[in-house]
């Protein structure tokens, strides 16, 4: 079984790279290389925390407050700087601790309190969200038109590029893969999570603290949602409340796709980084190829529904080609 | 091993496609820099944004903007996202800049969350055009505005006033919009009180309430204002979601036009069951079909390489001459040669004769 994981990511990759050639062949300007890595900046939110729900779907738990925790660090960040006019890097780090706060009233709950983890992150998911409404209230900015006026450094956060060529939320992509995947497929804390999600009372018995790992998963998956809100901020010039109100569906979507079994014990981030550029591609391309927006979601629900059928359904494979095979001898019998 | 093996090929064979991209991406980047005016109508491809799709007062400003497109030969991308978010606008933006639009004409639902997007399509040569709600003046060329608050805010008060008999005598007035913080409703009943301070200094306002766009929430404000000042004469409701839920609360009270006068600006597919039945007299909006035609046409003049001055003038097929005024007249402080507003030419007062005459 576990080899089906690895399989699995060649098959994202072999898509990956046939979206890269196809959108290609549409429209040449997709093989611009600019357009690629700028594209980056669209999904960069989404990668950054579905790599650590990513842990928490592991751990046999779901995470989808954190879309809101985007709304209420951008808040936070936007609110410390502008308004009470702390320096805005301190700020940046505020907000991050802020989403990490979030992440623990979260794992605290569901890990000690053995609430289930939909109920809560759900309560949360509202409580976030109505948090960063009312801070900006107090603060006395406008709620449609959010708190702007940052540095051109801060800006520079999301927008600027490494050495001219390499935008920044590329490698921002890139840092944070690898340190979720060092975390998650080499080190022993990584073990325990799988060790959690595939058997919660047996990793139990064999002396891992089952509570402190759930917990953990959920303050790395806050954290992550916090540095997410603070380069969305920063990419878009401006704080509201009501960033990453949409990206629930597409964080559960990039985990899915990714492999990533959603009832725990198997996955891994790898599929999960594949999954956020294929998606993230797939709308580009689509975009490119004159598909208007509006209709993109139903491209990616296809793309989703077929590949979890493969990857979900025990058998599958093996399943159709009986019932072809079923088809031919019948067709046989009918000509005999 | 053996998958090991089959990975760094594969990971090779991304690098080698990603480098020949890299060689191609000249060759792609040069259709950026549009020379000047010698383009085809059929080459200039304009992508029309609105804040959100499926919603009706957009879809209208689309069926404008493509039938404009068809007559003059320009192509028309209609792009939105069910969601009217910025990163969804963003994102919309920057693939419009990818696949090598020429000009973009959107409906902004942020003043300034779009600044840096719109910033880079400049950078890229496309040509930026707002209509309906307009971002920082900076990011566009032009904006086609529905009317400046001192026409908006003159149209409503002189629509009730219309009404009355004695219009100089003294009455009871009500706002009753969207929210405190939306900028152009602000801006109309800002000027609509001067206007009236003005002109029937008689009349006195005593209430303002507002519906946070939210057509439950709007209804229930609509009954307290009848319930609280039963002797109102006037509500004025410059809101789509205000005036539809103000006309049912008269409407569930057994009140009509006689009673209590009740005026405003919303869609006439959203009003016309009121205007029937005799809930209200008229109301007003601009011709969103128009604007959209207006925005993707302007738009497609600046993509064929044609500069906008202030005080410059256009002839726009079957709409007529516009003419680009200052951003002052919005009340912006910036000026540039380049950045102006084009008011659409005219807006309707929506009565029981020429309501079945818009579907919109």
């Amino acid at each position: 079984m576990l080899k089906k994981i690895p399989k699995w990511n060649l098959v994202l990759l072999v898509t990956l790279i046939s979206e890269i050639v196809i959108f290609g062949l549409i429209n040449p300007r997709f093989w611009n290389m600019n357009v690629l890595l700028n594209s980056f900046n669209d999904f960069i939110g989404i990668a950054i925390i579905a790599f650590f729900v990513t842990f928490v779907i592991i751990t046999g738990g779901i995470d989808i407050s954190g879309g809101s925790i985007i709304g209420l660090t951008s808040v936070v960040a936007g609110i410390s700087s502008q308004v009470m006019g702390l320096n805005i890097w301190l700020a940046v780090v505020l907000a991050i601790v802020v989403g990490g706060l979030c992440g623990l009233l979260n794992g605290l709950f569901i890990a000690y309190a053995k609430v289930q983890a939909m109920v809560i992150t759900l309560g949360g998911m509202l409580l976030y969200s109505g948090i960063a409404l009312v801070l900006v209230g107090i603060s006395g900015a406008s709620t449609y038109e959010g708190i702007s006026g940052f540095s051109q450094g801060f800006i520079n956060l999301a927008n600027g590029k490494l050495f001219g060529i390499l935008p920044h939320s590329v490698v921002l992509f890139i840092v944070v893969f690898i340190i979720a995947y060092i975390l998650l497929h080499r080190t022993r804390y990584g073990r325990y999570i799988y060790l959690t999600g595939i058997n919660q009372n047996a990793a139990e018995y064999s002396g891992i603290d089952t509570r402190k790992i759930i917990t953990s998963t959920y303050v790395l998956s806050g954290l992550s949602a916090g540095l997410a809100g603070v380069i969305l901020t920063s990419y878009l010039g401006s704080a509201r409340a009501d960033f990453g109100g949409e990206y629930l569906m597409p964080i559960l979507t990039a985990i899915v796709l990714g492999g990533t079994l959603i009832t725990g014990g198997k996955g891994g981030v790898v599929g999960t980084a594949l999954a956020c550029i294929i998606v993230g591609f797939l709308k580009l391309g689509l975009q490119m190829g004159g598909v208007q927006t509006q209709y993109i979601g139903l491209a990616i629900g296809l793309l989703l529904i077929i590949s979890v059928a493969f990857l979900g359904i025990p058998n599958f494979k093996s399943n159709v080609s009986r019932l072809l095979g079923m088809k031919k001898s019948r067709g046989g019998n009918l000509n005999a | 091993m053996r998958k090991s093996k089959l990975y760094k090929l594969l990971t090779g064979t991304i690098l080698a496609t990603m480098l020949l991209a890299a060689c191609n991406s000249e060759d792609a980047g040069s259709k950026t820099d549009k020379g000047s005016g010698e383009k085809e109508a059929s080459d200039i491809e304009v992508v029309f944004i609105p804040k959100m799709t499926g919603n009706a007062f957009f879809e209208s400003g689309n069926n404008g903007a493509q039938a404009m497109a068809e007559k003059v030969g320009f192509k028309v991308k209609y792009d939105g996202a069910p969601e009217g978010t910025v990163a969804n606008q963003v994102q919309i933006i920057n693939s419009a800049v990818n696949s090598g639009a020429d000009a973009i004409a959107i409906s902004s639902v942020s003043f300034d969350g779009l600044n840096q997007a719109l910033q880079k399509a400049l950078d890229a040569g496309i040509k930026v055009v707002t209509w309906d709600s307009d971002v920082d003046p900076k990011y566009r060329s032009a904006y086609i505005n529905q009317g400046t608050p001192e026409i908006l805010g003159k149209m409503l008060v002189d629509m009730a006033a219309g009404q009355l008999e004695n219009p100089d005598d003294a009455q009871q007035v009500a706002w009753f919009y969207s929210s405190p913080t939306v900028p152009d409703q602000n801006s109309w009943v800002e000027y609509a009180e001067k206007y009236i301070a003005e002109k029937y200094p008689k009349w006195e306002l005593v209430t303002k309430q507002y519906g946070e766009g939210n057509e439950q929430v709007s209804l229930q404000v609509g009954e307290s204002i009848l319930d609280t000042y039963p002797d109102i004469d006037v509500i004025i409701c410059p809101d789509s979601t205000a005036l539809p839920a103000m006309a049912q609360a008269a409407q569930n009270k057994g009140l009509d036009k006689d009673d209590v006068i009740i005026t405003g600006f919303a869609s006439p597919n959203s009003m016309r069951q009121y205007i029937e039945k005799g809930t209200i007299e008229n109301h007003g909006l601009w011709d969103v079909t128009d604007q959209g035609a207006l925005a993707v046409y302007i738009a497609y003049h600046l993509a064929q390489g044609n500069d906008l001055k202030v005080g410059d003038s256009v002839d726009v097929p079957e709409l007529g001459k516009v003419t680009v005024e200052p951003n002052t007249i919005q009340g912006y402080d910036y000026e540039a040669e380049d950045s102006g507003i084009i008011v659409l030419p005219e807006r309707i007062v929506f009565t029981k004769e020429n309501t079945s005459d818009y579907d919109f």
